[in-house]
């Protein structure tokens, strides 16, 4: 038996509108059941990645499969085992909560049984059994967050696509919805891409992607790619944070350099003590701390190495 | 059959929303029988329309039709909302596609054009001598007049991209429509122009066939208002399911 497809493979995926181009090439590979964050500055090609994978825009040029589906031949296949959110929670204000499932169930074509009984255990899962008769528009901005996600995975698909979810959500109830999408993971294997730009959130990812102006910048898992930066990243301010650098260049310790509003933040290989005494020595730094690499600094890194 | 089921969900979905605003609901009704009682009895004192007994009887054809016009084109038109609300988005990705969720709002906006029809309909025998044949045949043209309609209304909605331009397609669109097409003075006596104009629109055809329906004489034949509005009514779909596709909406409107 042949081993199963990966949930996404994509080869020179792009996408132009008119002259603007939008998503320049995109090779991907995603497992089935990870986790996939897309990070990138506004503009960077995110939501056209998306949507493209959600079969909402055909490519420009290029191919890809999505559990082996091609996505221009095979689209509704395709759609079958997607669910989508987008940045505004989709959840009708004039229906219940209940009302909003079962209507995305049927869209989803289940037969009447088993849409009443996927949204019951939608409900269950989500914990929204108590505001199940409440309309949407008497929900919280927190509660629609979530509603969205039990109406998003109501039909239990194997590909979850989420366009920026946890915007404007409060910590309870961003926790709240990376708990039900873990849950989610861990019962089903489902496989899921979303754009953040809270970086933090993308720490858990098994694979991060990160594009720049419609092209990608840097891929792979977030310890590798922290791991480029260096072992640490010094920050630096000051009036003498650019003799600083200069010295710790000389030394060659510097592997990466991010220019920042009052000083730099470099990443370093090496051992901490040559840098901390170049620091002492000049009186001129006004801040200089080490700290582990995160994925702001990658971020930062490629993004602006770019510009 | 499994595009049933999303079409099914659009349609209760739409319903439920339509009687959760009963504002709107009673609005539409209240519109049709203003200009029945208030505009027909004024103009019953001053016009005399050739072959009918009085203005609103000649007009109440044409005020059905405006009923259906109305529910039917303005639940269509509400599809921007959906899309203002992101909604649209989430049902052009249903595997069903475009072609299930126009099929689903037309039918809706169809039945709400249906149910404000019907009930101006049924205070019919009031006005004229009405048989029960005649009845079952202005029921059967008032389907069709909703059904034209919610597909006018979905080629409407289309290119809006904002509720905001919602009131003034009404001024735009749907009054002029209703203007233009006999529905409150025979066409007959119209400019030339304006005749024209009525000839290219759909509502004519619907407001002709319901006068015939209701025994009244018609001026464009039953055959040819019949053909004329299915053709329309097929292009019509077929330039809304195009205008709708969301490739082609990204193409105009440059990168998301």
């Amino acid at each position: 038996m042949s081993a199963p497809r990966p949930a996404i493979e994509a080869a020179g995926l792009g996408r132009d509108y008119g002259s603007t181009r939008a998503l320049e090439s995109l090779d991907l590979l995603v497992a089935r059941g990870a986790l996939v964050g897309l990070l990138g500055p506004n503009g960077a090609g995110k939501t056209t990645t998306m949507l493209l994978l959600a079969t909402l825009l055909r490519p420009s040029r290029g191919t890809a499969r999505v559990f082996g589906h091609d996505l221009v031949a095979d689209r509704s296949a395709i759609r079958r085992c997607l669910g989508l959110v987008f940045q505004e929670p989709c959840i009708d204000g004039l229906l219940t909560v209940e009302e909003n499932l079962l209507f995305a169930a049927r869209l989803a074509e289940l037969p009447k049984r088993d849409a009443l009984k996927a949204v019951d255990d939608a409900l269950e899962r989500t914990r929204l059994v108590e505001r199940a008769s409440q309309l949407g528009r008497q929900l919280s901005g927190g509660w629609r967050r979530l509603a969205d996600i039990a109406r998003a995975t109501v039909h239990r698909p194997a590909l979850l696509i989420l366009d920026e979810p946890t915007v404007g959500l409060d910590p309870e109830h961003r926790d709240r919805m990376w708990t039900l999408l873990d849950d989610e993971r861990r019962a089903r294997g489902t496989t899921i891409v979303f754009s953040t730009h809270y970086l933090t959130e993308a720490e858990a990812c098994d694979y991060v992607v990160l594009l720049a102006r419609g092209a990608l910048v840097a891929d792979g898992n977030p310890a590798a790619l922290k791991a480029t930066v260096g072992n640490d990243v010094a920050e630096i301010e000051g009036p003498d944070a650019a003799r600083l650098l200069e010295s710790a260049r000389g030394a060659g310790a510097v592997r990466t350099v991010v220019r920042t509003e009052r000083g730099y933040r470099i990443g370093m290989s090496g051992p901490r003590e040559p840098l901390t005494a170049l620091a002492a020595a000049l009186p001129g730094v006004s801040r200089f701390a080490f700290r582990p690499p995160t994925l702001e600094d990658v971020y930062f890194e490629r993004t602006r190495r770019d510009a | 059959m499994r595009v049933v089921t999303p079409v099914y969900g659009i349609v209760a979905r739409d319903l439920g929303r339509s009687l959760r605003q009963k504002g709107r609901l009673f609005g539409g009704l209240a519109r049709s029988f203003m200009w029945l009682l208030l505009v027909g009895t004024g103009y019953n004192a001053i016009t005399r329309i050739e072959g009918a007994a009085s203005y609103q009887a000649f007009v109440y054809p044409g005020i059905v039709v405006m009923a259906a016009l109305f529910g039917a084109m303005l639940t269509a038109i509400s599809t921007v909302y959906d899309r203002e609300f992101g909604m649209l988005r989430l049902m052009l990705a249903c595997p069903a596609g475009t072609m299930a969720v126009l099929t689903g709002r037309a039918l809706s906006a169809t039945l709400v054009g249906i149910v404000q029809g019907g009930a101006v309909l049924l205070c019919g025998p009031l006005l004229l001598d009405l048989t029960a044949g005649q009845l079952a045949a202005a029921a059967a043209v008032l389907a069709v007049a909703a059904a034209s309609s919610s597909l006018l209304g979905l080629l409407v909605a289309a290119p809006l991209r904002s509720v905001e331009n919602f009131a003034a397609v009404v001024n735009v669109v749907l009054f002029p429509l209703l203007f233009v097409s006999g529905a409150l003075y025979p066409t007959a006596r119209m400019p030339l122009w304006l005749r024209g104009a009525a000839r290219l629109n759909p509502v004519t055809y619907q407001v002709d066939l319901m006068r015939v329906a209701l025994g009244l004489p018609g001026e464009l034949g039953v055959v040819p208002s019949l053909l004329t509005l299915a053709i329309t009514s097929l292009v019509v779909f077929g330039l809304a399911a195009w205008l709708f596709d969301p490739e082609h909406r990204f193409i105009r409107r440059g990168a998301p």
